[in-house]
């Protein structure tokens, strides 16, 4: 393993000149994507100044969290050599039925101290219940990931649209109360609310993947789930783990969606798909499995939020911010594959 | 072994063909329309542009490969087709086209062979690139069609609907190019086991190469019938039927790890969506319920995909000290 621990040393023997070793390992190391980062961060300093200001700055920040919250638990998913599709689903699921239990118009609880507390726990339990689901899938009936959570994010993206059409008239549910949609805007501290939230996932989510059990479990099985199960590893609980710590992630996701949107939209998730999926990998975390970071996902994701930020500051049109955005992942993986190689010669 | 297992194994074997006698019973019985023939000629029709999009998916799927990029790929050939090609004849329109889409394909073959970089991410990123390509030379408006175009749809030889000779010429050249040729075979072995095929000689960058152009080739060409049926291309023209044609492929047996599946199955399967979705539409189902239904049938058609080879397994293990499976 060690050979593919990207901050090992090169060795003393195969000595380049000092400059392009030095060029060497900073593409091999696991800082690579946060240099990047700063990099373009630089780079765009001149086109768009205000990328500096601290206005912005807190901008990207607060763009970032909800996003890095799926996003990581995406990466739970992805070290199994899994995937998860249904992420959006569950956004868009758990935004309508979050939004049905505490709405002051006509949510279940509308108006009691309960409300909001409740609607919370039931965004949570439904994460967890189609994130299990999903494990349960993949591991009780032998289905690929793939096709599996293909299929659960049809039926639940389809069922918060018609879910929606019980509460309302319209297309989302609205009238949530005040307690809940301050919660984006507020802080605590002088740090946003969301962030704690999000600072908190990041840091239990690395503790579980980088130090726990669970998270050797976890690295074991995407390596090889033969010789994991062979080890004595519980294989198939881990695998419907790392699905349901997808799904609570997914709704936790949802909760910030949902209170800086103000209203619970069936399609709050629709469109992120890609993002998620693409921050993961451009972050370096691999889709075969074996191979992730939760500090990895975090710079992915940074890096894609100060893209699309500098994006529209510069006044970018949406088909370039695609182009732009399809370029930089595309060339995140071929670097990705590149470094793997050199990895793998050395 | 147990009879019981082998029974149950036939009809698991048979499962995709017997839901589809399920559904056509249901709907049959809530509709006398469902089952005339007039309909099933337009489930067809409605078929044909998913079908031949989730052929050339087949192609892909086969070599263990995935391809994202389809629905952007026909957005793009139906955005250039509107805006350059409409006034040359159809022929030559759709040439060009399949021409363009050909050059995508190739585009994703290489960095996929060439540069090694994960199939999924290639298209993944590819799929935003020639969607904002499209967009950029679309200005992100809807762009008609003009009659010439349209009026395809409603053209046909013997009676037949051009969409439904479509389908089937698609179809037949591909069973013949994966059944009857060489190449069909290496495909086969290429995704079976790709070392394996490359250590028997086999070319097997060459081949998964040639597996995405053929892929881009049908959705050039599923794009070009979607047009002549819709009349119009926007910016939401073709989002996320990779989706569908990758349902569509699996549900007909196509394994996303490849080397198994063909495209008649896949044919049955783009047919079986339609077929509920048509079904839904005749019985005046809730519109809304329509992804909750189709998204059953997939999810059922693979469990018990997962569960015909577990059985297999079980009915074909000879280790003396079997592994405990999970």
């Amino acid at each position: 393993m060690t050979a593919l621990n990207p901050s090992a040393p090169a060795k003393p023997g195969a000595a380049p000149p000092s400059a392009i070793r030095n060029l060497v390992r900073l593409v091999l190391s696991e800082y690579f994507v946060l240099v990047l980062c700063a990099v373009y961060a630089l780079a765009m300093g001149p086109f768009v100044p205000e990328l500096w200001s601290w206005e912005v700055a807190s901008n990207i920040l607060s763009d970032m969290m909800p996003l890095l919250i799926v996003a990581i638990g995406q990466t739970f998913v992805l070290v199994i050599a899994g995937i998860d599709l249904s992420v959006t689903a569950i956004i868009s699921m758990a935004a309508v039925v979050g939004a049905s239990v505490m709405s002051e118009t006509n949510g279940y609880l509308s108006g009691g101290p309960l409300a909001v507390p409740a609607a919370l726990a039931a965004m949570v339990a439904l994460g967890l219940a189609i994130g299990t689901l999903n494990g349960l899938a993949v591991t009780r009936l032998n289905m690929p990931p793939f096709i599996v959570t293909l299929a659960t994010r049809m039926f639940f993206a389809g069922s918060a649209v018609w879910f929606t059409t019980f509460h309302t008239s319209s297309s989302s549910i609205a009238g949530l109360p005040d307690s809940f949609t301050a919660f984006a805007d507020a802080s605590l501290l002088g740090i946003p609310q969301p962030m704690i939230l999000a600072v908190v996932v990041t840091v239990v989510a690395h503790l579980i993947l980088a130090r726990s059990r669970l998270g050797r479990w976890i690295v074991a099985v995407g390596s090889n789930s033969k010789a994991a199960t062979i080890s004595g590893v519980p294989v198939a609980r881990t695998i419907v783990a790392t699905f349901a710590i997808s799904g609570v992630c997914a709704a936790l996701a949802a909760v910030i969606y949902e209170s800086r949107m103000q209203t619970g939209s069936p399609i709050t998730g629709e469109n992120i798909l890609l993002d998620i999926i693409g921050a993961v990998v451009i972050g370096g975390t691999s889709l075969f499995g074996g191979k992730g970071k939760v500090l990895w996902t975090v710079f992915g994701v940074l890096f894609l939020v100060i893209l699309d930020t500098s994006m529209k500051l510069l006044g970018t049109s949406l088909f370039a911010i695609y182009i732009i955005k399809g370029g930089v992942i595309l060339m995140a993986a071929v670097i990705d594959t590149l470094r793997h190689r050199i990895l793998v010669t050395r | 072994m147990k009879s019981g297992n082998r029974l149950a194994l036939l009809g698991l074997q048979n499962a995709p063909l017997i839901l589809f006698v399920v559904v056509l019973l249901t709907f049959g019985l809530m509709s006398d329309r469902f089952l005339a023939i007039a309909n099933f000629r337009n489930i067809v029709i409605q078929a044909a542009p998913i079908g031949i999009l989730a052929i050339g998916m087949t192609f892909v799927l086969l070599t263990a490969q995935i391809d994202l990029s389809i629905g952007a790929t026909m957005y793009l050939t139906a955005s250039v087709l509107a805006l350059a090609f409409t006034g040359l004849p159809w022929p030559v329109a759709l040439l060009l086209v399949t021409v363009l889409a050909a050059v995508v394909g190739a585009i994703n073959g290489l960095i996929v062979t060439v540069l090694g970089v994960a199939s999924f991410i290639t298209t993944l990123s590819t799929l935003f690139v020639l969607r904002g390509v499209a967009m950029w030379m679309s200005e992100t408006r809807t762009l008609p069609f003009p009659d010439r175009i349209t009026d395809l749809n409603r053209a046909g030889v013997l009676g037949i609907p051009s969409a439904i000779l479509a389908f089937a010429a698609i179809f037949a050249l591909a069973w013949v190019v994966l059944h009857q040729t060489a190449f069909g075979r290496q495909i086969y072995a290429v995704g079976e086991d790709a070392e394996a095929a490359r250590k028997a000689g086999i070319p097997a960058k060459r081949i998964t190469f040639a597996c995405f152009v053929i892929c881009a080739l049908c959705a050039g060409v599923g794009g070009f019938v979607t047009v002549t049926q819709i009349g119009a291309v926007g910016p939401k023209y073709g989002d996320q039927v990779e989706f569908a044609a990758v349902a569509a492929a699996v549900l007909g047996g196509v394994s996303l790890f490849g080397g198994r599946g063909s495209v008649a199955g896949t044919v049955f399967g783009a047919i079986l969506i339609k077929t509920v979705q048509n079904g839904l539409n005749i019985v005046n189902a809730d519109p809304y319920i329509y992804p909750l239904v189709t998204g059953s049938i997939i999810f059922l058609a693979v469990a018990v995909d997962g569960l015909r080879t577990r059985i297999l397994d079980t009915l074909n293990r000879r280790t003396i000290r079997p592994l405990q499976a999970n």
